[in-house]
């Protein structure tokens, strides 16, 4: 009798259960059904944008909400490229919260490409009328193998050579600008054979860590990790492995400050003098001088930027903007996207962040105008970099390119800088960690 | 449900009540009736209803949904692939790095979890004698529980650095004249560092609820151990420490489960690798770092959700270690709790 009377009450309970959670999926399933609408004029519009590093786009949102009333721009800023990739790979992963307004980084463009169909293609959006802004292979990097071009380039990474003019000269080495480009100008073994001299001299290592000189050594070969096919390249890679010796040796001296990146002691080692010189990229030139405040420098430091970089012209990053499938507005956030890679605004940009444009009429501009940059003893930066990016030849990134950087590579490198194995017990090391982590991953 | 439900006592009663009344009324009963018979049988379903919800949803599902991902082949982007039965879980184990991460794992959780125990016993027992500005001392001991575990590490990852930096940790081992440690680079060293930030957090933590036990315990228990001559330490470990030993194991538990989910701290101790994979050699890489590696950097979805049921069964089969040995421990005190008392019984007799 007991038991009759009360699994009623159960079963009302599982009812009234299933019930909510019935309701429950049913509110969540009808959120797919909206399509986005065409933006009507007039109509109140809220744009989401996720940028990150330091994209210099703050002053740019006020100014495009002025000129577009009905546009508020919500923001969102990450700190570091890797933890943006996290961010947009956990986003496509879970099939929702992609931003309107997307920015890509080119280390992990590749990755995004196979699954591109998550972007709108911008063609639909007329981007072939502004095609002719952009350098050919920057245009060409966005475009995805069913040629959907999916990102309006922001900046390029043309890199120079970051150095301390007054720890040059305290060494018995040229300190000026043109001066240094006249020294460094060769390849990355004379590079190196410069830093065993400075080394000599003031027993201080030459530059920070392995992984960044490593990067501009690879991005800077025609074919990387990977071949243009979208084949793995590393481990018969002959002229990888030359580079390979040729920066182990110059760990072995010394050479290597041996620093963690993205903390530089707090920034301190950019003041110190721990190291003479940086590999800069023009986005770097950003982190440069964030760091050496951040560890008590300023101007005064001694940071310059000298027109020259080993081995010839190298880019390292660069960005782009995307508009997701998912967004509700697309017109309008394809309208924001463009109207921010316009030569123009790439010009304001570089002024707030230091990135490079990857428009030719902003770069044009820059040389022009040379500005000088009164952190980088009055360096026209603009000018040394759109010098920087001639020649420059984008280079094929795949899948897993960031990952063999990264994890494969970086782990490696770092056992070298720290001395725990020598050149070839760290290649083995990096051999060992591609394997595992990329070709059998 | 049903059968607790059923043997509470309340419930019998009541219910006989009802058996009672019921035939001799009425055979049908009215809507007010009806409704009450509902509230009365029902509504406690529905009152503890929100929470096997919210489990279903947020704990059911997902669990069920990760094992469902690990049997396939998916790609953190592209998605589901071909079925590939238990093989994500066969290559998971003999892989070595899974098994390093295991290792580094229960390492830094030895060395959070015992000082940390020892360290809350000691507070506990202190903030158990008569202090002045009670609640202040309690309340302070709660403070860093309060900050978020990113703040903490990021303090802790510049206090505890590498020797030719400068960091808080090496500057006081140069006082004393040791040598400076490579806190980011060396396998013990960095557990230690890790296992700190963890003992900062909770330390306070568990000595409020050792604290909370040690004042449920009856004080003539300590009267009648001082009148047989125990001290103060004697009687900390011969009456204190048996009586809290249910919670005792309440915080392992707890402790353990918490300990072997770690995450937070070594993947924000050195961002310098990857973005914080756990060291340049996978020092300190802990089972769930190498989750979120194997898922987000080679967004391996179905390798990634195959560790994170291995881990599920390893914490389940931990619990159920610590079940039976608390089973055990608490018959083990009750038996000691009669001979107790037995004793005391005696002594009030002799008296």
């Amino acid at each position: 009798m007991k038991w009759s009377r009360s699994r009623p009450a159960g079963y009302v309970a599982l009812a009234a259960a299933t019930a909510l959670l019935l309701s429950a999926c049913d509110g969540a399933s009808t959120d797919d059904s909206t399509a986005s609408a065409p933006p009507a004029d007039g109509e109140e519009i809220t744009l989401t944008v996720t940028t990150f590093g330091t994209m210099g786009y703050e002053d740019l949102y006020a100014e495009y909400e002025q000129l577009n009333p009905n546009i508020t721009i919500e923001a969102t800023n990450i700190d570091t490229g890797g933890n943006a990739r996290t961010d947009t790979f956990t986003k496509i992963a879970a099939g929702s919260g992609l931003t309107d307004v997307v920015a890509l980084e080119e280390g992990w463009l590749g990755a995004i490409m196979e699954v591109s169909d998550n972007f709108v293609d911008l063609r639909d959006y007329g981007i072939e009328d502004r095609a002719g802004d952009w350098l050919d292979w920057k245009y060409a990097q966005g475009t995805d193998p069913q040629g959907r071009v999916i990102g309006y380039g922001t900046d390029i990474g043309p890199e120079g050579i970051c150095y301390r003019g007054d720890l040059f000269a305290a060494a018995g080495l040229p300190g000026d600008r043109d001066g240094v480009a006249q020294l460094l100008d060769g390849d990355w073994q004379h590079f190196f054979d410069i830093g065993r001299q400075y080394t000599a001299t003031t027993g201080k290592a030459w530059y920070d860590h392995s992984g960044f000189v490593w990067n501009a050594m690879v991005n800077q070969l025609p074919e990387g990790y990977y071949k243009a096919d979208g084949t793995l390249n590393v481990v018969d890679n002959a002229e990888l492995r030359d580079r390979w010796d040729t920066l182990s040796a110059a760990v072995a001296d010394g050479l290597s400050a041996s620093q963690a990146a993205w903390d530089w002691n707090g920034g301190a080692s950019f003041v110190d003098g721990t190291f003479a010189t940086f590999m800069c990229p023009g986005w770097m030139l950003g982190v440069v001088q964030g760091n050496t405040e951040g560890g008590g420098g300023d101007a005064s430091t001694g940071w310059d930027f000298a027109d020259v970089f080993p081995g010839g012209a190298a880019n390292w990053g660069g960005s782009f903007l995307a508009v997701s499938e998912s967004s509700q507005h697309k017109e309008a956030a394809a309208a924001l996207a463009s109207w921010l890679t316009e030569p123009d605004q790439q010009v304001k940009q570089f002024e707030a962040a230091g990135t490079f444009p990857s428009t030719i009429a902003a770069a044009e501009q820059l040389a022009a105008d040379a500005t000088p940059n009164a952190f980088f003893n009055d360096a026209p930066v603009g000018a040394i970099l759109a010098k920087r990016a001639e020649g420059v030849v984008a280079q094929f990134k795949g899948p897993d390119d960031s990952l063999i950087q990264e994890n494969v590579f970086g782990a490696a490198l770092q056992q070298l800088d720290q001395g725990t194995a020598d050149g070839n017990a760290a290649w083995d090391e990096a051999i060992r960690l591609l394997d595992e982590l990329v070709v059998n991953g | 449900m049903f059968s607790m439900f059923e043997k509470s006592p309340g419930g019998a009663a009541i219910d006989m009540a009802g058996e009672d009344d019921e035939p001799t009324r009425r055979p049908r009963r009215s809507f007010r009736q009806w409704l009450s018979w509902f509230d009365l049988k029902a509504s406690p379903y529905l009152y503890i209803s929100p929470f096997f919800l919210l489990f279903t949803l947020v704990g059911l599902f997902p669990l069920v949904y990760t094992l469902y991902v690990a049997l396939h082949r998916w790609d953190l982007l592209s998605g589901k692939g071909e079925f590939v039965g238990f093989q994500n879980f066969a290559t998971t184990l003999s892989d070595d790095f899974f098994w390093n991460s295991i290792g580094n794992t229960v390492s830094i959780f030895l060395f959070a979890t015992i000082p940390q125990l020892l360290g809350a016993l000691v507070l506990a027992a202190v903030l158990d004698q008569h202090l002045k500005a009670r609640t202040a001392w309690r309340m302070g001991v709660l403070l860093p529980y309060v900050v978020t575990p990113v703040a903490v590490a990021l303090i802790f990852s510049s206090i505890f650095r590498n020797a030719g930096d400068t960091s808080l940790a090496n500057n006081l081992l140069s006082a004393v004249g040791l040598d400076p440690i490579e806190w980011k680079r060396e396998r013990i060293p960095s557990h230690i560092a890790i296992a700190s930030m963890v003992n900062w957090r909770w330390t306070g933590y568990n000595a409020l609820i050792l604290l909370a036990a040690m004042q449920a315990v009856p004080r003539d228990l300590y009267e009648a151990a001082a009148i047989d001559g125990a001290g103060k330490i004697r009687r900390f470990f011969s009456v204190t420490i048996p009586s809290i030993r249910p919670t005792v194991i309440f915080v392992i538990v707890t402790a353990t489960v918490y300990g072997l989910q770690i995450f937070a701290e070594p993947r924000l101790f050195d961002v310098s690798n990857a973005g914080g994979i756990g060291g340049s050699q996978r020092q300190f890489q802990t089972t769930v770092l190498y989750l979120w590696e194997m898922a987000f950097f080679r967004q391996n979805l179905g390798r990634a959700s195959a560790i994170a049921w291995l881990l599920f069964l390893l914490i389940v089969s931990i619990g159920l270690i610590n079940f039976f040995l608390s089973r055990r421990i608490a018959s083990g005190e009750e038996s000691a709790a009669k001979v107790k008392k037995r004793r005391a019984g005696m002594k009030g007799a002799s008296r």
